[in-house]
């Protein structure tokens, strides 16, 4: 088993050809006769009670079947998290009162489009409009008007407004550490308001039938969406069947259960029909879950030698109007701060802070882009200030292989300082790091770098994942999983390990995927995990498969299962060359002496066995991940210093993936990242005015195209470690990346210019107005 | 999707659409390549009764009529000016404009005369408004306006974001309008208004047939750029574009035209600081100064997201590099400077 044929290969993705003719069915592409169109009222107010809603209008407008408002649901709340601590804190549709406009009032189910806008619009709604507040900081303050009281606990704690959820821990005592610092500086960094810009929109398809929910629905994760939408419609889960379709990107933002999920669902069952509901864009910007803006002071302490000594940490997040996962950014950001770098005294505290903005969901990296922006540029000031070089002070502080990191995690082979010294040798960082600024002419070019960490595959419902490997009786199997596959390559990657794992030709290996009924449970793609965890799951049911197979043909050959070798689908015997047996033969003689036993393979996993639950919100207490990834990222940089305007020439990612399964979609990752990090840096900004979104098309909100994207390098260091014959240790690749080169951009366009943006997005107007205020400084010193 | 219903008419020419469109009175529009009508008629900004498609009516290709002028049918694709040998001799600043509009779908649907009659834009306005600014702003006939709350003026500060409209402008082109009066020509800087509210100055049932450019003067040169944040697929944060002839000796200034496009509620003609360029010598100096002087005669409205003062920095800097491609154009020495264009 030392030759790999499979595994490690990249192989083209499996729904390659699928996404390339057209011929992929998406929930919008599955047709049911007779299916209604529904459509939701959304909140024109950022803050109002609902004094009286009249739906007899709209009811009574022919070809209208049914609408529904609160009162039709069961009053059961969802969450993002639902622990004891951060019970569900919201309705499926709006209960008397809307914090955000947008916010979901009603819903109606008709024959067509004109007919269900005509009836929306005829749904009379009489508000009574409250204060409202948008900014974290305003809202805060005592006396702001309350969009959510402040979480119980918290109030005991903090005496702000507001605030859904606080994380606050540390080690050390950083107080001590400053005094004992050489130099201690103090900075504060924004990261706006982003969107994750999938192609696809939200879109679901519910059909009741026969006691049964059917439901088509864009999302993330099937097995999450059905836990919620049971709940809220009080159903058993054996009673909803998320069924499988393709999906056209996420992001981070399909996990949540949304209310037009609820609403199709629900006026399915009110109407015995199919009904569809499709998200407009416009619907998707202005009133869906976008990501999440931090504010974030950091107050760092260091030896001469650059050493980290002692890092305050405070993190605000601008929540919106419920949860969301705007608790779980908080604590996020916290881990994010804590993985790649020792911090022997840390102080942090993280604020989640409600606002009548719309609700906040992951985007891809969760809080990482943000606090590796903060923290890596205020690095890179440090190190200026001490005169130290960017490579230098990263490795002065980047943590060594099997470090364990203080919540009790190990980083096992982290490969954090090959990744720093690769990266800095092979974009010649210490050698061009200043250079820019010195350059005369307009045109300046800068070098920068970022490193951050990552986790994968941590423990959040439903915890664990199972596959089973069928075989069918000509020796070929179908893979059963609960693995979605939203473009990132799940099924292409199951398929490599099962082909690998039984000899087989990846032909012979068909997936069945992402249906609640059909397919074992599954973590969901949004836990950076499912490689991993369902991975791992997948390698386990086709050694159980695979074994069941060679112990009967060990039997059969009169020698032990460590003398068969396997070729094309036929078992040898090593010490008798004429003895050899088909899979096909070796499955009839299965059913034929085994009572029917068709070889069925099962396998099953979950992080950290000895783990109950993921780490507490509030404290950070519990153990987190055994997957650490770590990445440093360069980029280059030029700024046209008349106009501002800046643009990315190079990235380049080295990262430490652990074992690439398929190292072209690895690198369809990094580029993926490095392109959504443009994004973040220059292009992307989701503008509000008083709770309304000014930009809610693709036009105005400005998403980089294939000519934005930068010349994108990538390598990993550490795959050799991952031994050949257990080449499943893999890690995370999906989310991290687009931090460190945030970072690094940032700090290229600072070593260009002189210009320290504090935060994002870097406009030509910001840098512009940072060269400006240099000259005036150069000229007052003259 | 267009949630409402109308009524689709598609004349086989110019003049039958003309009459349909006057019967039908103020409920109707023309419908070109959509690439504007349509998008405005989803977020119902524009909620026209009856739609009168052009789409029955082939353009014939641009030509060179005999006293040198190029015509060009209003109804011609963007994609088809880029392509086009003829354009690209004899009015490249056209093609360059053409090309920079949008990207390459709507250039393929998107005409020239469409063009040319795109509404204004303004954030809150191209938007569907079924929650969002529910209340109706001045250009949607209602009584507010959203980023100018103190604008009691009953005026709306929208945008017009041709790309092609300050390219013609500056190569002092006609348009050719076909009305219920017959047919007539006028310059295309007097197909604006200048009013955001009703951005064109075109009568009851009138309809561009036809652009025509005249014959450059010799010794012109010409410059263009579009100033976005991404660079492509964008409509501009501002639009310059200047043409200009020299002397024979190669570095006075004989006469300018300097246009501002994406700035105003109409392409804006800086005429002050085109009399300030006649009879200079464009040196480096000379153009810097002329651009900052530009930079200051307009008067930009902050829009999409950009301040005044960033646009004006910025034009300032691009207005300089477009002076001396256009001078170096017109002495025969080709680009003096690269513009920083992003392709
Ligand atoms: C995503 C996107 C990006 C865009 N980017 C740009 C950009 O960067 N720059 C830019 O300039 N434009 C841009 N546009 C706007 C538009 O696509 C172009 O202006 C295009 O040239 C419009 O031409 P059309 O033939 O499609 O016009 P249509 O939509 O058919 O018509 C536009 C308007 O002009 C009227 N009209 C059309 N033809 C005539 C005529 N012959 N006589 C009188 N009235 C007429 C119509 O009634 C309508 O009111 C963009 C549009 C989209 C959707
Ligand atoms: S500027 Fe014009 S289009 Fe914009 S809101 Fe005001 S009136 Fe309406």
């Amino acid at each position: 088993m030392n030759q790999l044929n499979y595994v490690g290969k990249s192989l083209r993705r499996k729904d390659g050809p699928d996404k390339i003719t057209g011929r992929a069915v998406y929930s919008q592409d599955v047709k049911l006769p007779g299916t209604l169109v529904g459509r939701l009222l959304r909140s024109p107010h950022a803050h109002a009670r609902i004094l009286r809603i009249d739906t007899s209008k709209a009811m009574a407008l022919p070809g209208v079947k049914a609408v529904i408002t609160i009162d039709d649901t069961k009053g059961i709340k969802h969450g993002f998290v639902e622990t004891p601590r951060y019970p569900p804190d919201q309705e499926v549709l709006a209960r008397g009162r809307v914090r955000h406009v947008g916010e979901e009032i009603a819903a109606v189910a008709a024959i067509d489009q004109i007919t269900a806008q005509r009836a929306i619009d005829l749904i009379e709604v009489e508000y009574e409009i409250l204060p409202a507040v948008f900014d974290p900081l305003e809202a805060m303050k005592p006396g702001a008007p309350e969009v959510q009281p402040t979480h119980p606990k918290v109030r005991a704690e903090v005496p702000y407004s507001n605030i859904g959820g606080r994380t606050a821990t540390g080690w050390g005592d950083v107080e001590k550490g400053f005094a004992e610092s050489d130099y201690v500086r103090e900075d504060r960094f924004e990261s706006h308001l982003r969107t994750h810009g999938y192609l696809e929109p939200q879109v679901t398809l519910a059909h009741w039938e026969n006691d049964k929910l059917n439901v088509w629905t864009s999302s993330m994760g099937t097995f999450v969406k059905r836990a919620k939408l049971a709940k809220v419609l009080d159903l058993p889960y054996s009673a909803v069947r998320i069924h499988k379709t393709y999906v056209g990107g996420t992001f981070g933002g399909k996990i949540d259960l949304y209310s037009h999920e609820y609403c199709a669902a629900r006026l399915s069952m009110l109407t015995g029909r199919p009904v569809r509901i499709v998200a407009t864009r416009e619907e998707i910007f202005s009133a869906y879950r976008h990501g999440q803006p931090l504010i974030m002071e950091i107050k760092t302490g260091v030896k001469k030698d650059g050493t980290i000594v002692a890092q305050q940490v405070r993190a605000i997040n601008n929540a919106g109007a419920f949860r969301g996962s705007g608790v779980v950014v908080i604590f996020l950001a916290w881990g994010f701060t804590m993985i790649p770098y020792r911090i022997p005294n840390l102080a942090y505290e993280g604020l989640s802070v409600h606002t009548n903005n719309p609700v906040r969901a992951p985007q891809r990296g969760h809080g990482c882009p943000q606090i590796r922006f903060a923290i890596e540029s205020q690095l890179d000031t440090i190190a200026e200030e001490l005169g130290i070089d960017p490579v230098t002070i990263r490795l002065r502080n980047a943590r060594k292989p099997r470090e364990q990191l203080p919540n009790g995690d190990n980083v096992h082979e982290g490969g954090l300082i090959d990744c720093i010294k690769v990266a800095g040798e092979k974009a010649d960082v210490v050698r061009r790091y200043g250079k820019g600024r010195k350059a005369g002419g307009t045109v300046r070019r800068g070098i920068g770098m970022g490193v951050s960490g990552y986790f994968g595959g941590s423990l959040i419902y439903p915890n664990g994942s199972g596959v089973i490997v069928k075989m069918a009786d000509d020796g070929s199997a179908t893979v059963l999983t609960g693995a979605i596959d939203v473009g990132q390559g799940s099924e292409t990657v199951i398929a490599q390990i099962v082909a690998e794992e039984l000899f087989l030709p990846i032909e012979d290996v068909k997936i069945v995927s992402s249906d609640t009924d059909t397919t074992p449970q599954d973590i969901g793609a949004w836990i950076s995990g499912m490689t991993y965890v369902t991975g791992n799951a997948a390698r386990q049911a086709a050694g159980n498969a695979r074994d069941k197979m060679l112990q009967l043909a060990a039997q059969r050959f009169n020698c032990g299962v460590d003398d068969l070798y396997v070729a094309d689908k036929v078992v040898y015997n090593r010490l008798d060359p004429a003895q050899s047996m088909s899979y096909r033969d070796i499955i009839a003689l299965s059913i034929a002496t085994r009572r029917g036993d068709t070889v069925i393979g099962e396998g099953f996993w979950r992080t950290m066995r000895d783990v109950p639950t993921h780490p507490s919100l509030a404290t950070t207490k519990g153990r987190w991940s055994e997957n650490y990834a770590f990445s440093c990222q360069t980029a280059e940089v030029e700024v046209d210093t008349e106009t501002g305007e800046a643009r990315v020439l190079k990235a380049l990612t080295v990262h430490d993936c652990g074992f690439p399964v398929n190292p072209a979609l690895v690198k369809n990752q990094v580029d993926g990242q490095v392109s959504m990090a443009l994004g973040h840096a220059f292009l992307e900004e989701i503008m509000m005015k008083d709770g309304y979104t000014l930009n809610p098309t693709w036009l105005d909100y400005r998403m980089p195209t294939i000519h934005e994207m930068a010349e994108s390098d990538d390598a990993d260091v550490i795959t050799e470690e991952y031994v050949v014959g257990k080449p499943y240790r893999t890690k995370e690749v999906g989310e991290g990346l687009v931090s460190g080169v945030l970072a690094a951009i940032a700090n290229a366009i600072y070593d260009a210019t002189g210009v320290r943006l504090h935060s994002t997005p870097f406009t030509p107007e910001k840098i512009l107005k940072g060269l400006r205020q240099l000259e005036r400084e150069r000229r007052e010193r003259a | 999707m267009i949630l409402y219903d109308f009524d689709l008419e598609r004349p086989n020419t110019l003049e039958e659409a003309s009459a349909l469109l006057r019967d039908k009175g103020a409920d109707a529009r023309v419908l070109a390549g959509g690439t504007d009508l349509l998008p405005n008629m989803r977020v119902e900004v524009v909620r026209p009764a009856t739609v009168v498609s052009l789409g029955a009516i082939t353009p014939r290709d641009p030509v060179r009529e005999t006293d040198g002028t190029v015509r060009i049918d209003a109804l011609t694709r963007l994609a088809t000016l880029e392509g086009s040998d003829l354009i690209r001799a004899a009015c490249p600043m056209l093609a360059e404009a053409a090309h920079r509009v949008a990207g390459n779908q709507i250039r393929q649907m998107g005409t020239l005369g469409g063009n040319l009659c795109q509404e204004t834009r303004c954030l809150y306005y191209n938007q569907k408004h079924d929650y969002q600014f529910k209340a109706p702003c001045y250009k949607r006939g209602g009584e507010v306006c959203y980023p100018y709350p103190n604008n009691d003026r009953d005026t709306c500060w929208s945008v017009y974001m041709s790309d092609t409209a300050p390219a013609l402008i500056a190569l002092g082109a006609e348009v050719e309008i076909v009305g219920p009066g017959g047919t007539r020509r006028q310059p295309v800087e007097q197909l604006f208004t200048g009013s955001g509210l009703t951005p064109h100055a075109l009568g009851a049932g009138e309809i561009l047939s036809a652009v025509l450019v005249p014959p450059a003067e010799p010794r012109f040169g010409w410059g263009y750029h579009k100033s976005s944040r991404r660079g492509g697929l964008e409509f501009g944060m501002a639009v310059m574009a200047v043409g200009l002839t020299l002397d024979g000796d190669g570095a006075t200034c004989r006469g300018a035209r300097m246009v501002i496009g994406a700035v105003r509620e109409k392409p804006i003609r800086l005429t002050a600081t085109e009399q300030a360029m006649t009879g200079a010598k464009l040196d480096e100096a000379k153009i810097a100064e002329l651009a900052a002087a530009a930079a200051k005669e307009i008067n930009p409205l902050p829009h999409h997201g950009f301040t005044k003062s960033y646009i004006r920095d910025n034009i300032k800097i691009h207005m300089r590099r477009v002076l001396s491609e256009a001078t170096a154009r017109a002495r025969g020495t080709g680009t003096a400077e690269n513009g920083g264009h992003h392709d």
